[in-house]
């Protein structure tokens, strides 16, 4: 395997945003299949960010900057990867939830998701219940993604879920969800069809209800 | 539940608290009181493992009361072992400090993205200046800035809790500089007399359970929880 692979898995979990892109290209310079260096080089320096991140070894200020890097990879990458014929995966749409205004979670998935083939709708923060029903009507994605910070706000999914519900929409989504204070069980049991633990966990869920995977 | 009469009390808390509870806490009381270092508050996954190496750490069975809420789950899957525990049922500190459950969700819910700040917070804690002089030398005044903006760009209000005007007058000028770096984010300043409340009906309990333990499993599901022997703290325990 390409010695490329290994040093961008290092430039992203140092958040080295000069360096990530360039190496992006020297990849693709070297013939590298654009979907390989996403799968090998840039996947894998998320993951361990988000195994370092869980294990308190790397913090807030490290991720963003590993997020930022991941970004500006991505931007030199995705046309490439649009150019080799990789399609759109599915559709999702997705925000921090009623109460809450964190989004830096919801944005490192929503990012993943992308790098991944979705397209991603991007409600942002602090979105009501009736946001996210209007925007499964509107968009008809194959997904709802939802994000929390705070033990406060996590309840806030469990209402979304249930209006989704009640507005019969329930049954054409996959709902994920995902944030510091929630889990699997919890997402089992609010009714929600899965949970991610980080942006590529969040992803990887992703392309699994799309048969991606 | 077996009684926990008669058991010595042991307290458990954030150092947040350290200031309220040394005000309020009977002498004799409580036959040990231990103030943790409010750090375990940014990796709650190590939270539990400290504060259960600490419960553990007591061969006498207590009834140790805990000086945390929820706190982002910190407090989640801790065992009570041999002894019983006493925890309040909130989320964090800040229902400790305002008062109340009520009084904290008033405040949320009028604005969800609200910093507080109070007296063992400022002393013990941190706050968005703190942090980015502590991001500075680390990844310089530019980049550190752009942290900073990730991660509170969205916060509307900044809240100085005091229990009483003579806090309030000693903090204020700490309070109003930190305020002054929030309004790049376009967050206003503001001021509230906080109650003790909570941690003196926390106290309270703590005295009468001494006496009777009736009075602790009337708690429960109310704003206490009490984790008997044998027991976990759960997540959906503090759902409300």
């Amino acid at each position: 395997m390409s010695r490329v692979y290994e040093r961008l898995s290092t430039a992203i979990l140092e958040g080295d945003a000069e360096k990530a892109p360039k190496l992006v290209e020297r990849g693709l310079e070297q013939g590298l299949v654009p979907k390989d260096i996403l799968d090998n080089g840039l996947v894998p320096g998320m993951n361990e960010v988000g195994v370092r991140f869980k294990a308190g070894d790397m913090f807030v200020p490290e991720v963003l900057m590993s997020a930022d890097a991941m970004q500006a990879s991505l931007k030199v990458l995705r046309p490439e990867l649009v150019a080799s014929g990789a399609k759109l995966i599915g559709k999702i749409v997705m925000g921090t939830v009623k109460g809450d205004l964190h989004d830096i979670g919801k944005n490192l998935v929503g990012m993943m998701c992308e790098g991944a083939g979705f397209e991603v709708i991007d409600l942002g923060f602090n979105v009501d219940p009736e946001k996210f029903i209007d925007a499964i009507k509107e968009h008809q994605p194959d997904i709802v993604g939802m994000s929390a910070l705070l033990t406060t706000t996590m309840r806030a999914m469990a209402l979304t879920i249930r209006a989704i519900q009640e507005a019969g929409l329930r049954d054409q989504v996959k709902i994920m969800i995902g944030g510091a204070p929630v889990d699997a069980e919890f997402a089992e049991r609010i009714g929600a069809d899965g949970y991610g633990s980080n942006g590529p966990a969040g992803s990887d869920l992703a392309k699994k209800f799309v048969g991606a995977a | 539940m077996p009684s926990p009469e008669g058991l010595p009390v042991v307290v458990i808390s954030c150092q947040v608290l350290q200031d309220v509870l040394k005000r309020l806490l009977p002498e004799g009381l409580a036959r040990e009181v231990i103030y943790m270092d409010y750090g375990l508050h940014q990796v709650p996954s190590r939270m539990s493992g400290t504060l259960q190496e600490t419960i553990d750490s007591f061969e006498q069975p207590s009834l140790i009361v805990l000086g945390y809420g929820l706190c982002g789950n910190g407090l989640r899957g801790l065992r009570a072992g041999k002894h019983t525990l006493l925890v309040p049922r909130v989320d964090d500190c800040i229902a400790l400090l305002l008062g109340s459950h009520r009084s904290y969700i008033r405040e949320f819910e009028s604005v969800p993205g609200t910093y507080y700040l109070s007296k063992g917070w400022l002393e013990s804690g941190s706050h968005p200046l703190k942090e980015y002089n502590e991001y500075v030398p680390k990844y310089g005044p530019e980049q550190a800035m752009w942290i900073m903006d990730q991660q509170y760009q969205h916060y509307e209000r900044l809240i100085l809790v005091a229990h009483d005007q003579a806090d309030m007058e000693e903090y204020r000028p700490q309070a109003q500089e930190i305020a002054r770096f929030c309004e790049r984010w376009g967050m206003r300043y503001e001021e509230r007399l906080g109650s003790d409340r909570y941690v003196r009906r926390l106290i309270e309990l703590v005295m009468s359970a001494v006496k009777d333990t009736g009075i602790l499993q009337d708690q429960v599901n109310g704003d206490f929880l009490i984790i008997p022997p044998g027991g976990e703290i759960r997540q959906e325990q503090f759902i409300r």
